[in-house]
């Protein structure tokens, strides 16, 4: 049992108060420069530059887990395709009641 | 008397179903949990005993062994051991289709073991919706904020109970069975004076957890009520479904428990 290393649940707006911390956040991907970036929506409309190379084709929605290393920018270490349809705002809303009411749950 | 036989009955089983129920948690409660040294009561969250637990996250570090597989689970939270026998050829299957770093969604049984803390998993299965992320986390935080009002609401009656002090000395035990079955949303505000006392006298934990319940003497001592008014009260109470009678119709129990 380890709960040193979290990655807590952002979107674009919170991220930045995680700058070097472990993060994860779904995108809505919206280009690949096919050289280490992928430009994605985030839950709250907001759009985040992911670093790292996917392991594979990606899908619509995806859900990166890796460091936050920029006001709008996480240096990716696991890709998971959520498929091309994905109720955003209810992952939306987790992000904010994981880091406001209910942090203590999370981190 | 049928009522109260029929009460307590349901009282004893839905005690037995209350510790059964499946948790949705985060990996971040289970490492703050509490354990009691009650071997049959394992952990404690929120007031509540944790038995079989629901988790949603990322499968790790996946190793067969001869008769069962172990796993890790990081749910970004925290990571957790796992481990799953695998004695029938369904189990062999189920385990045999999951691979390192897909989403999965695990039942188990959380158990301690050498000062750890580790699921005995009886069902692993990959999440194919990843809709059930966010609805996974909707749920611990529901389940979360409904196990802690309760413990809230019984935590006010138990201060306002106007007795003395002495048998308010029971441990932890009592009061943990109790917190997961209040009445929900049930309208106490008709209830005044007598009956209120005699309510969150019989509400203590220390009250719930005998199983005859008690005396209708010790309730006219304890509250310094005369017995007539004490009288009145049961039957009121008990027309109410609120108390019943348990060995014999002097004894009094809430059903605030069944």
């Amino acid at each position: 049992m380890d709960t040193s290393n979290p990655a807590v649940f952002v979107n674009a707006e919170l991220l930045r108060l995680y700058m070097g911390r472990r993060v994860r956040a779904v995108i809505q991907v919206m280009r690949s420069d096919g050289g280490g970036t992928v430009t994605g929506q985030s839950t709250d409309g907001q759009q985040i530059t992911v670093k790292g190379n996917p392991p594979g084709p990606l899908t619509t929605f995806v859900e990166v887990i890796g460091i936050a290393d920029g006001i709008h920018s996480i240096r990716a270490e696991i890709w998971s395709n959520f498929g091309d349809t994905l109720d955003t705002f209810s992952y939306n809303r987790i992000c904010l009641l994981a880091n406001g009411d209910y942090k203590h749950l999370f981190i | 008397m049928i009522t109260s036989f029929l009460l307590f009955f349901l009282f004893l089983y839905s005690q037995n179903r209350d510790s059964q129920t499946l948790i949705p948690l985060t990996v971040k409660q289970i490492s703050e949990a509490f354990q009691s040294s009650d071997d049959k009561t394992n952990f404690l969250i929120d007031g509540v005993d944790v038995n079989n637990v629901k988790l949603v996250g990322i499968l790790f570090n996946k190793a067969e062994m001869l008769t069962a597989v172990s796993f890790v689970v990081d749910d970004g939270t925290g990571r957790l051991d796992c481990f799953r026998w695998v004695n029938e050829a369904v189990d062999t299957k189920e385990m045999e289709a999951l691979t390192n770093g897909i989403y999965v969604r695990v039942h188990g049984h959380l158990k301690g073991f050498q000062g750890k803390k580790q699921l005995m998993a009886y069902s692993v299965r990959p999440v194919d919706d990843y809709n059930e992320i966010a609805s996974h986390f909707a749920e611990v935080i529901y389940v979360h904020s409904y196990n802690s009002r309760l413990r809230k609401q019984q935590d006010s009656s138990f201060m306002s109970a106007q007795v003395p002090s002495s048998s308010f000395n029971t441990p932890l035990k009592g009061y943990q069975a109790s917190a997961s079955n209040q009445f929900p949303g049930f309208n106490m505000d008709g209830i005044g004076g007598v009956h209120k006392m005699v309510l969150d006298y019989l509400q203590q934990p220390s009250c719930l957890a005998l199983e005859k319940g008690v005396h209708r003497n010790e309730l006219a001592q304890q509250l310094r009520v005369p017995s007539e008014k004490i009288m009145e009260a049961m039957e009121a109470l008990e027309s109410e479904g609120l108390v019943y009678t348990t060995i014999d119709d002097f004894h009094y129990k809430s059903t605030a428990n069944a």
